[in-house]
């Protein structure tokens, strides 16, 4: 219960106590004043018929008479005449009384009408005693009109006086309402300075201390952001060129080179530049470095023409051209365009092409590949392209014979679909440090008709290949939300997203709609992860998707992080629960780099994770990085 | 045998230590009497006592002359002169400290004084009288040995107690005994209550006595 409905509980309940009490008291008053009526009116009677009895000498018909004017001409329950011998000499009782209230008030309220009583004589003699009682019916009537009166007053006042109480305590305690908002938003990781300082005290000093508090958070993620900015300039751009440079690449390219890769294979060029240092003789520094720079904005503008290409500066001489998707013969082509625009340039600068040239080595290469391969493979074929004329040469990575053709895979694939034929495997992540198992990561098998099981690895490439991987992600999805698997019960489980997937035009409504009818009933703690190539946009697609899953309970991880961004204020705006990367990226980090990613991070409770961690050699330098949680074969050493 | 007679005697002098009746007037209230009215007043209430312990074995007749004729010798003077009201009933010790009232003050000083010898209350009435002789309204005090019998009247213009029929100067106008009009009533009303209030002088009079008011 909030702090607001205890005082405004408290506070209703101390308001209806007093009105209660109020209205009790001023009920037992008017009810006492009432039998002092009855009795002052009995009194009246009395007194003034006892003298006007002792007028008739003992005559006890007269008496009677008198007795029965009064009786008759007002409100009494009876009048009574005693002797001295405490003999009745004469009695008048109302007979029945008619009672104007109902019967629960009249039940409830016990009104005793007092007997008043007056000495009679006659001359010196005593005759006895009147006794006198009044109506209580009467007052009856007329406390059930003030009690009635009372309950609407008081109803009216408790009505008021709760309205009344409400607003004020919201007033009051607004100020609570907004620490308390600020607070939510800190345990979020949110930075909310609060610009309205309250003027109670108590109220001033929290909001200050959590502005204070806060303005440091944030200053401590600005300095993390500026800083990873920095290292970022530093670690991946060329400074001449402003190209990104090998580390880059180096980092980049497990992203194109894995089996569920948006790209299934394409060309690498590797560009070098002979005759570097006759030209510095013939032009100096300065002027080969413009020569170098107009160079590298030709390889810009061949790689813009492909999606996700890379270009970057190798080494002082060498560049490096990644194109996905690319076929060897336009590669080919873009290769000779490269070589006569260079040649073009490298003669406009008066140098002799004989010396001065650019060759360029042609490597189509496929995901299956390793970056050493891929590396090797680009250095052969430039080192050939350096004795051909003109300096192009291509190789190609020997195609490993599929053993099933896409056609034959299009169907497996699609009766899997039809047939609910994919099953969910786990592996877990695991926190080193204190050995326990961070969340559990939910892959897929495939069964086939023949009862043949396929990993992930094996049918995911071909799936992409064939166009069927958002389907597929589309029946797990709806399996896992509508059949879930009760064993994960109370578990924290990852399911990664495809960047295709996600693109997919319906996906988002498909998803809201999954969630509406089935994430209450999910038995596990859901984080889906989503890659960093998309998150890292902050676009209005992935806002969209935070809120759906902020909706839903659900937590949002980012995967194959490498940290390309200039600006780091998207993982303040999603704010994952973690970031997973490649290890190799964390160990190939400078400690420089790590710290400042780590500042940004832990200010906003950001874990991060290192996947493929194969050996306990990789995880030794990982705990040396200070990451402590990891994924891959090596976990096993600690279930 | 002195011892036997020294043992009898001290439980002679026990017992009526024991037997003796409280004062009229106790201590705490002479004392408070004297600091007020002085010396004299709390020598009157000393005659009071001794009057009132001479006649304590004595008949009712000689209750109600002593103390008539003791009541009676206080001076005569109207609640305006003495109190400043038109009309007040005053206690036993305000009437004899002051040493002055008027007829219903005589009233009750007599009463009070008599219900201390042991006479009954229901047999001692207030009665509103019309004096013929002074043409005024007036208030005696009077004993019914039994309900029909005929009443003595104890007059503060009388010193002698003289019977009902023997005071044609007296017309009884309204009598009430204040006690019994405090007695539960044993005729057909008795599930009913009888009021804590009975007469309103009264009612203020008895008020005044658990005060004591002087």
């Amino acid at each position: 219960m909030t702090f607001f409905k205890q005082i405004a509980l408290m506070l209703s309940i101390f308001l209806l106590i007093i009105l209660t009490t109020v209205l009790a008291l001023n009920f037992t008053s008017a009810n006492q004043s009432v039998q002092d009526r009855l009795y002052e009116d009995a009194k009246n009677t009395a007194t003034s018929l006892s003298l006007s009895l002792g007028s008739a000498n003992g005559d006890i018909s007269m008496m009677s008479t008198m007795i029965n004017a009064n009786f008759d001409s007002g409100n009494y329950q009876f009048i009574s005449l005693i002797d001295v011998d405490d003999k009745v000499l004469y009695e008048r009782k109302a007979e029945s009384i008619q009672m104007d209230v109902p019967k629960w008030f009249s039940n409830i309220i016990d009104i005793k009408a007092p007997i008043a009583s007056a000495n009679v004589s006659a001359g010196w003699s005593q005759v006895g005693m009147l006794n006198v009682q009044s109506d209580v019916s009467y007052a009856y009537k007329q406390l059930y009109t003030v009690f009635k009166n009372l309950i609407i007053s008081f109803s009216i006042l408790a009505f008021v006086g709760l309205v009344l109480l409400n607003i004020i305590l919201a007033a009051a305690l607004k100020p609570l309402k907004r620490v308390q908002l600020q607070a939510e938003a800190v345990t979020r990781n949110e930075f909310i300075i609060q610009e309205e300082i309250p003027r109670t005290k108590e109220f001033k000093d929290v909001v200050l201390g959590m502005n204070n508090m806060v303005s440091k958070v944030k200053a401590m993620f600005d300095k993390g952001n500026a800083e990873l900015k920095r290292q970022k300039e530093l670690e991946y751009t060329d400074p001449a060129t402003k190209l990104r440079n090998r580390k880059y690449l180096i980092d980049k390219l497990p992203e194109y080179l894995k089996i569920d890769a948006t790209s299934r294979g394409g060309v690498e060029m590797m560009i070098s530049i002979s005759g570097v240092i006759e030209a510095n003789e013939i032009l100096g520094h300065q002027k080969v470095d413009k020569l170098f720079i107009d160079i590298a904005k030709i390889f810009q503008e061949c790689a813009n023409k492909y999606e996700n290409s890379i270009v970057a500066r190798m080494n002082g001489t060498e560049f490096s051209i990644l194109l996905p998707d690319c076929k060897a013969d336009d590669a080919k082509t873009l290769a000779c365009g490269i070589c006569e625009e260079a040649d073009k340039l490298i003669k406009d600068n008066t140098l002799d092409t004989k010396v001065t040239f650019v060759s360029v080595g042609l490597y189509e290469y496929n995901y299956k590949q390793t970056i050493g391969q891929l590396l090797s493979m680009c250095d052969n074929a430039l080192t050939q392209a350096k004795f051909n004329t003109p300096h192009i040469h291509l190789d190609k990575a020997e195609t490993a014979t599929e053993v099933m053709g896409k056609d034959a895979w299009r169907e497996i694939i699609n009766k899997a679909l039809q047939t609910n034929s994919f099953r969910f495997t786990f592996w877990s992540v695991v926190n080193v440090q204190n050995k326990e198992i961070d969340h559990d990561v939910i892959s897929i098998t495939m069964q086939t008709a023949d009862a043949t099981t396929y990993s992930y690895g094996q049918f995911m490439a071909s799936a992409h290949q064939v166009g069927l991987s958002s389907k597929i992600y589309q029946n797990v999805i709806n399996m896992m939300f509508t059949s879930p698997d009760i064993s994960l019960k109370g578990k924290t489980c990852s399911l990664r997203l495809s960047y295709e997937y996600l693109h997919e035009q319906n996906t988002y409504k498909e998803l809201t709609q999954l969630f509406k009818n089935h994430a209450s009933k999910l038995p596990f703690k859901l984080i889906l992860e989503m890659p960093d190539k998309l998150v890292r946009q902050n676009s209005q697609e992935i806002q969209l998707y935070k809120k759906l899953f902020e909706t839903y309970n659900i937590e949002m991880g980012i995967f194959e992080f490498i940290g390309e961004n200039v600006d780091y204020k998207y993982l303040q705006d999603i704010r994952p629960i973690y970031i997973k990367a490649e290890a190799s990226y964390f160990i190939s980090q400078s400690d420089q780099a790590i710290s400042s990613l780590r500042l940004i991070t832990d200010s906003i409770g950001i874990s991060l994770i290192a996947t493929s961690v194969m050996d306990t050699q990789t995880l030794d330098k990982l705990e040396e990085k200070d990451i402590h949680i990891i994924q891959g074969r090596a976990t096993e050493n600690f279930i | 045998m002195g011892n036997i007679k020294k043992l009898l005697f001290l439980l002679g002098l026990f017992g009526y230590i024991l037997m003796a009746k409280e004062p009229y007037v106790d201590k705490q209230l002479q004392d408070r009497i004297a600091k007020k009215y002085k010396i004299f007043a709390k020598k009157r209430f000393y005659y009071l006592q001794k009057t009132l312990d001479s006649v304590q074995n004595g008949t009712d007749f000689e209750k109600l002359d002593a103390v008539n004729r003791f009541y009676n010798d206080v001076r005569y003077a109207s609640d305006m002169k003495v109190y400043g009201k038109k009309d007040y009933w005053a206690t036993p010790w305000e009437f004899l400290g002051k040493d002055r009232g008027d007829c219903e003050d005589y009233v009750i000083s007599k009463y009070f004084a008599l219900i201390y010898l042991g006479i009954e209350p229901k047999k001692l009435f207030f009665t509103y009288v019309k004096s013929t002789k002074f043409k005024a309204a007036h208030m005696v005090l009077t004993y019914f040995k039994t309900p029909r019998s005929e009443p003595l009247i104890l007059d503060n213009n009388n010193r002698k107690i003289f019977p009902a029929s023997k005071r044609k100067d007296l017309i009884p106008i309204y009598n009430f005994n204040g006690e019994s009009l405090y007695k539960v009533s044993k005729s057909g009303a008795n599930k009913k209550v009888k009021s804590r209030k009975s007469h309103k002088k009264w009612d203020q009079l008895k008020l005044n006595m658990k005060r004591k008011k002087i």
